[in-house]
């Protein structure tokens, strides 16, 4: 059965019967409990996708690596992050696999893109929570494109710690090129803070977007958040 | 996209004359009249996918005297245009002004509030969008595709003191049967409650078509994968079995979401746990079908379509009459609009606040995610996350396309 699924992969286009790949899916599911079917189904997984595929057979096959990929999947995936038609499924993929090696192919790959593309991995990693970006991700927050500065701001509130607060409020004192998505990430950074007890963090970061400078909208966020951090206290 | 101040119609209009320095006319439909408010005093509103469900929601907001419908966006040019010659005629001028991007709309200033009507892949990130650019929004179910985004989307609607509204008119209005005399104790403690309601979202792999129809397809598809365009694919009608985009899953929880914000929705209004999320779900495999039953914190069972049950079905507590509660309502007068604009004008939380919303959408996104692993599942509310199961964890959300993010 799951021999006539990967044939019926090989030829796998727009239209074709989803019916053909069900072995594959059965063989994702049944991997839960089986982790010999799961490294079995992987490996043959890595091999289509490293072989001649249709656009529509990879982004099936990167769907399917979602599921069941481990750090075996990581390489195949990586190679695919800097190509137009391949990073989303890429990514559909490296964001949910959960080991440290698919974030740092995410990391390293940003130096490969640029526009579009280098907005989707900063997305990945913010959605990953990855630490371990947040310096790169702070640089980025001054990009000339507009787009890959603001997704950089909003990825550093995702991650929402310490370090990812201290890069959006140097870049806040700077000229922004994005301030909306930059008080955005601090005020998500704080609700991280207030929520993990760190009190007089939240507090600094609320009060200075409650100054007059900002807009009312802004001021008035910041001003819930202080009244949160009071009643925390109290 | 620019950064935007929460002002309002009236600040506007407070500083306007003085900004133009010059004489205008204040026509008699600005100033009001018994019977509709002076312009100042209205609700500004504009419209974002104005498809089947969204044109139902544009003309119960123009039906009220109390809103003033000003913009609309659709990636369609037929809809844009048809949808704007509606609002026109009703006020009987050109003013209303059409956009195939949603993020110029949420950048206008004058703007209090969005409906947002578009297939569900579009939710959160409009909705969060609207709440970072100052709107209050009413979404149309189901709000979320994800589970990762309905916690986004509540956070964004506190961060911003935001009203933020779900669209399931059916919570309150299908269900009064069953849902006063619970509220009314009559049932004692209920134990369960049935929900009948499907099928699930699939995988959408329909053939290459000529574009029939001028539409702006990348912004159709938006954060969903990459797919070339078909007709079904991107169909508003109301099928969830193959012919629309609510059949899909990159688009759609399917008729468990579809359906389920009204019974799921209902459900779990009926037995007051609208605040709530279940924490364990089970899974089982009969002869006589798949079924889910679904744990609260509370003892309380939500089955799904558990076998030779009826929809609604309640098991309570024979003999044992509870205190009676008041039944939630809408505020304001006009059904869940226009308790939506009620809640604008007096910033109270909606009939079906965006974290109620959330947590019914919940319910649906667990079960196709126990479907599809069919296995039982068990959910930390407070984390987010499926307990002890990294595997279930990567359906928690998924990566969207550049340049969309959450």
């Amino acid at each position: 059965m799951l021999d006539t699924a990967f044939e019926a992969l090989k030829k796998f286009d727009w239209g074709s019967d989803l019916a053909e790949l069900a072995a594959i899916e059965d063989a994702a599911i049944a991997g839960h409990a089986n982790p010999e079917t799961r490294e079995e189904l992987e490996n043959r997984l890595i091999s289509a996708l490293n072989g001649e595929l249709t656009r529509d057979a990879q982004d099936y096959v990167c769907r399917k690596l979602a599921m069941v990929g481990t750090v075996a999947s990581v390489p195949a995936l990586a190679g695919l992050l800097v190509k137009k038609e391949n990073s989303h499924l890429a990514r559909f993929a490296l964001e949910r696999i959960p080991v440290a090696e698919a974030a740092q192919a995410l990391r390293e790959a940003l130096s490969h893109v640029d526009g579009s593309l280098k907005v989707g991995i900063i997305s990945s990693l913010g959605a990953r929570r990855d630490s371990a970006a947040v310096a790169t991700l702070g640089g980025l927050i001054g990009d000339r494109d507009p787009a890959i500065a603001r997704s950089a701001a909003l990825a550093l509130g995702t991650i929402g710690n310490a370090e990812s607060a201290q890069a959006l409020t140097a870049a806040m004192r700077t000229s922004p090129i994005n301030p909306q998505a930059i008080i955005d990430g601090l005020l998500s950074c704080a609700e991280a803070m207030l929520v993990s007890d760190q009190r007089a963090a939240a507090s600094a970061i609320y009060k200075t977007l409650a100054a007059d400078s900002h807009p009312r909208l802004v001021r008035l966020a910041a001003t819930r958040g202080l009244l949160s951090c009071g009643s925390k206290q109290a | 996209m620019s950064l935007t101040t929460n002002s309002t119609r009236r600040d506007f209009l407070k500083t306007a004359g003085a900004a133009f320095g010059v004489p205008y006319i204040i026509t008699s439909a600005a100033l009001g009249n018994s019977e509709r408010p002076p312009a100042s005093d209205r609700i500004v509103v504009g419209g974002i996918g104005i498809g089947n469900m969204g044109r139902g929601d544009q003309g119960a907001f123009l039906g009220r005297k109390d809103v003033q419908y000003v913009a609309l966006s659709d990636v369609r040019e037929e809809v844009r245009e048809k949808s704007k010659a509606v609002v026109d005629k009703h006020y009987n001028n050109g003013d209303c002004q059409t956009y195939n991007d949603f993020r110029e709309l949420l950048a206008r200033t004058d703007l209090d509030a969005v409906h947002v009507a578009t297939p569900d892949h579009w939710h959160s990130i409009m909705v969060i969008e609207a709440c970072r650019n100052g709107k209050d929004v009413y979404c149309q179910k189901p709000e979320t595709l994800t589970l990762r985004e309905g916690p986004l989307m509540i956070a964004a609607a506190r961060r911003y003191g935001r009203v933020v509204s779900g669209g399931s008119q059916r919570v309150l209005g299908d269900y009064r049967k069953y849902v006063d005399p619970a509220w009314a104790g009559e049932f004692g403690k209920i134990k369960s409650i049935n929900v009948n309601v499907g099928p699930l979202p699939q995988l959408c792999n329909l053939p290459v078509e000529e574009m029939s129809e001028k539409i702006d397809w990348d912004l159709w598809l938006g954060p969903a994968p990459w797919a070339p365009y078909n007709s079904k694919r991107c169909s508003g009608s109301f099928s969830i079995n193959g012919s629309s985009w609510r059949s899909f899953s990159d688009y759609s929880g399917g008729g468990m979401t579809d359906w389920g914000a009204h019974h799921f929705g209902g459900a779990t209004f009926i037995c007051d746990v609208r605040d709530l999320q279940p924490e364990e779900i089970t899974y089982f495999d009969e002869a006589e079908g798949k079924y889910l039953a679904y744990r609260y914190p509370n003892g309380l069972v939500i089955y799904h379509n558990r076998p030779k049950t009826e929809n609604m079905y309640i098991e309570g507590t024979p003999g044992e009459k509870l205190a009676p509660k008041a039944v939630p309502t809408y505020k304001g007068e006009g059904g869940i609009y226009g308790d939506f604009i009620e809640c604008v004008k007096t910033r109270e939380k909606p009939f079906r606040d965006i974290e109620s919303a959330v947590n019914t959408a919940v319910l649906a996104h667990l079960g196709n995610i126990a479907y599809q692993l069919k296995r039982s599942l068990k959910w930390d509310a407070a984390k987010q996350e499926f307990v002890g199961d990294a595997e279930a964890n990567r359906f928690v959300d998924r990566a969207r396309r550049e340049p969309w993010q959450i």
